[in-house]
């Protein structure tokens, strides 16, 4: 086989089994073995040896393994959030359904969340949380009237209380997500 | 390959496999080096002679480490390579380890100096 459809080959076995990465990171490491390749096959004609692409790419191995050697640390590299390492063994069979759900689940809480806290602001009488009176509910409501025989808990502070919370959730479902995403890969 | 030549390579392999980290921090002190002439570099001694699909995986957890950084550069008519640098997170793990390094190779060579029958002193007793 001809040096140039030698290497072309290999890069190209080399790009398959890298599909797993985001397309500038696959890119990035064939670039920089392209190069090297072409340096060391300049090298060997400088120093008047025979052109021996074979022996070169020996030297980076099988593309599947030399792949797999960029695939682990690479995709290693973003940590479950705090106190989620039950996600490690979630993430080997999550489905594209389970990420979208998640994603949907997490940003819909935090939404929700965030509105209550705005909505408060405007709307101080029919936004808020009641105790029930009579009853163990605490109840979070948008209601044209306060709920009958009530306390409400919280009063203004549910404000900060539920934006925190709701910012707090996103983040988490972000990284949460970011997980995920590399089983889908 | 002789018995001799075979344990000599099992026992390079073997030391590489845990000091290959700092020996790449060293070559790249004060170094600005791209992947040839790294590899060159360390083909240079006989116990470094570690393959292209050892360094450069190496070389891009080096990189996601922050302990090196990396530049594509272009020198004049040539093509751009990829060089890399040691970034200051690098500095501070190549001195943490040559201290360690150098720790390790004092009291192996302690012990090694102190053959028994009697039982070895602590160091500096």
């Amino acid at each position: 086989m001809p040096e140039r459809e030698q290497i072309h080959q290999y890069l190209k076995d080399l790009s398959k089994y890298l599909s797993r990465l985001d397309k500038f990171n696959a890119d990035e490491v064939i670039r920089e073995i392209e190069s090297h390749i072409l340096d060391a096959i300049e090298l060997q004609e400088q120093n008047g040896h025979q052109i021996d692409a074979q022996a070169i790419l020996d030297g980076f191995g099988e593309p599947r393994a030399l792949a797999n050697q960029y695939v682990e640390h690479m995709l290693k590299g973003t940590a479950p959030p705090r106190g989620f390492k039950a996600i490690q063994s979630v993430k080997k069979g999550v489905t594209k359904s389970l990420y979208y759900s998640m994603g949907l689940f997490g940003f819909g809480i935090s939404l929700f969340l965030i509105l209550i806290g705005l909505g408060k602001l405007f709307m101080p009488d029919a936004i808020g949380v009641w105790s029930a009176a009579q009853g163990n509910s605490v109840i979070i409501t948008f209601s044209e009237h306060a709920y009958p025989n009530s306390t409400e808990l919280l009063g203004y502070w549910l404000i900060p209380i539920a934006i925190v919370i709701g910012i707090g959730t996103a983040l988490l479902t972000k990284r949460v997500l970011a997980v995920l995403k590399q089983s889908l890969l | 390959m002789t018995k001799q030549e075979n344990l000599n390579e099992k026992w390079d392999v073997q030391l590489r496999k845990g000091t290959l980290e700092l020996v790449i921090l060293a070559a790249l002190k004060e170094r600005r080096l791209y992947g040839l002439e790294l590899l060159k570099l360390l083909h240079s001694f006989e116990t470094m002679k570690i393959t292209e699909g050892t360094l450069y995986p190496l070389m891009d957890r080096l990189k996601r480490d922050e302990l090196v950084s990396a530049l594509w550069h272009q020198e004049g008519e040539s093509r751009p390579r990829k060089y890399y640098q040691l970034a200051q997170k690098g500095e501070q793990k190549l001195t943490l380890l040559t201290n360690r390094w150098r720790q390790s190779v004092e009291e192996i060579e302690y012990i090694i100096q102190n053959p028994g029958p009697q039982a070895i002193k602590k160091k500096g007793e």
